[in-house]
């Protein structure tokens, strides 16, 4: 679904990402984990075709991202750090509107759109603005929009920051149920350890370099640790999270 | 694709119903102008229309700076839409809303203006309006893709359209400007919809004046050039805000 070879960015002499090799397959819940600045986003943003690579290339569910970036957005959903909502506009405007994007029928739209208002138990928020929903509430919304053309890919970038405790739940429960109904790939960047733990394999990024990839179990195995924090430990001698540290959010549970 | 650009169009024209100040304020601006203007009313209403359009179609267009704050750039950018038709979508939006309050506009102060119009120069009034906001929109949203947040907009209010305003023939005929401020004039959109306008609705007044200084025909060339000048220029400008933005780095935020 998604493969990388020597993928690499440089923002002017910073070199963002580099020499990434990557291959997640079909159904795949696969964690993309690693502290802040160390290329994550870049590389999501290169697989959305927002970004161009500097080296290397990267095709998503076959296609090229720089030669066939059309098709490639057609086959990916994405969820980003920050909404993509316009707040003056209600939950099922807002859907309406992405559904024009992703050239979804009229009816068909309507169906799908009723079906994940449902499901994301937002049916009974439908007309009202975004702008007066929780934060819970509008990333529930936003990962509505993000599905609602059925991606075979869905990006998932950071897609807890700034959420409480029962909203980080839910979400994870919707993913877990969109997992579960569509058999899409889910490709989750993060940078707490406790997300990553349920991925089905995990790749470990640091300073724009693949230090350690594999499931879970080998990696902890592999570096003789008991979890993937101390993977990371082990890999590059330095913790993971330094700050966030005391506040560690509920991971999906499988 | 087409989906997608009317997408586009009907988010615009939606989020300007929702918005009430937007409404009053565009509507209630020239009623101000007609009570000043009084007895000369007639001759200035071409550039009063002209301002209609200006404040409605620019302002659309500008508000592609929120969209970047909230995320809905970002949105149309992974959309699986060209490039080109989103500066499309978002210059015909601009149109529609400079054409919606001239009309509206037009409608109430026609009989107070006493003006009668022929079939013919409603028609070309009407041309004018609608291909006047679509130079004023695209030129719009190559402002928009380069500041970078709607703080300017003192600055974009002194420096962009208030000249446009008063150096378009609205008020004050162009040819009568010094030579300099004559020369700006002519690299006005404006001043080739404005004399569109004095073309369709002074005709009567040419004799006094009052009536277009170029020919119809040059008008709606350079009409044309602005428009599809600023379509080029705004496509790749939007487009690179896509990505991990240039602010970003060095080190990815967050």
């Amino acid at each position: 679904m998604i493969e990388a070879r020597g993928l690499g960015k440089d923002f002017g002499a910073v070199r963002a990402l580099d020499g990434l090799d990557l291959d997640v397959g079909e159904a795949e819940f696969f964690g993309f984990l690693g502290p802040n600045g160390a290329g994550k986003t870049t590389a999501v943003h290169i697989f959305a075709t927002l970004l161009a690579p500097t080296r290397g290339s990267a095709r998503i569910a076959g296609h090229d991202v720089v030669r066939e970036s059309l098709a490639v957005r057609r086959s990916i959903g994405l969820v980003f750090q920050e909404p993509t909502l316009d707040r003056d506009l209600t939950v099922e405007e807002n859907l309406r509107f992405a559904a024009r994007l992703w050239d979804l029928s009229g009816p068909s739209a309507a169906a799908r759109i009723d079906e994940l208002l449902g499901q994301f138990g937002l049916a009974e928020r439908r007309d009202s603005p975004v702008r007066s929903l929780s934060g819970g509430m509008r990333r529930a919304a936003d990962i509505a929009r993000g599905v609602l053309h059925r991606p075979r890919v869905l990006f998932l970038d950071e897609p807890t920051a700034g959420l409480d405790p029962r909203a980080r739940r839910a979400l994870w429960q919707f993913i877990r149920d969109l997992r579960a109904a569509s058999g899409m790939t889910v490709f989750l960047t993060t940078h707490y350890v406790e997300e990553a733990e349920p991925c089905d394999r995990v790749a470990v990024l640091d300073r724009g370099h693949l230090v350690a990839q594999g499931t879970p179990a080998e990696l902890k195995r592999a570096a003789g640790a008991g979890s993937l924090e101390e993977v990371f430990l082990a890999r590059t001698g330095r913790p993971l999270v330094v700050a966030d540290a005391a506040a560690v959010p509920p991971g999906p549970e499988r | 694709m087409a989906r997608a650009v009317w997408g586009i169009v009907a988010r615009e024209f939606l989020r300007f119903l929702r918005q009430r100040g937007r409404l009053v304020s565009s509507l209630a601006r020239p009623f101000v102008w007609f009570v000043f203007a009084g007895a000369g009313f007639r001759a200035l209403f071409a550039g009063l229309l002209g301002m209609v359009v200006l404040f409605g179609a620019f302002l659309a267009a500008l508000s592609t700076v929120t969209d970047r704050d909230a995320g809905v750039l970002r949105l149309l950018l992974v959309a699986p839409v060209p490039r080109g038709a989103i500066a499309v979508g978002k210059a015909l939006g601009a149109t529609l809303l400079g054409t919606v309050q001239a009309l509206a506009v037009a409608l109430i102060l026609l009989p107070a203006a006493r003006l009668s119009l022929t079939p013919g120069g409603a028609a070309l009034a009407l041309s004018a309006v609608v291909l006047t906001s679509l130079a004023a929109g695209a030129v719009g949203l190559v402002l928009a893709a380069t500041i970078r947040s709607i703080e300017n907009f003192a600055g974009v209010m002194n420096f962009a359209i208030f000249p446009m305003l008063f150096l378009c023939g609205a008020f004050y005929p162009v040819r009568n400007l010094a030579a300099p401020l004559r020369a700006l004039a002519y690299l006005n959109p404006m001043a080739y919809g404005v004399d569109l306008l004095k073309h369709a609705l002074l005709a009567p007044w040419s004799a006094a004046g009052y009536g277009g200084e170029l020919t119809v025909g040059f008008d709606f060339a350079a009409l044309a050039v602005f428009a599809g000048l600023g379509l080029a220029a705004a496509t790749p400008l939007l487009a690179r805000e896509g990505g991990v933005t240039r602010a970003a780095f060095p080190g990815e935020r967050r």
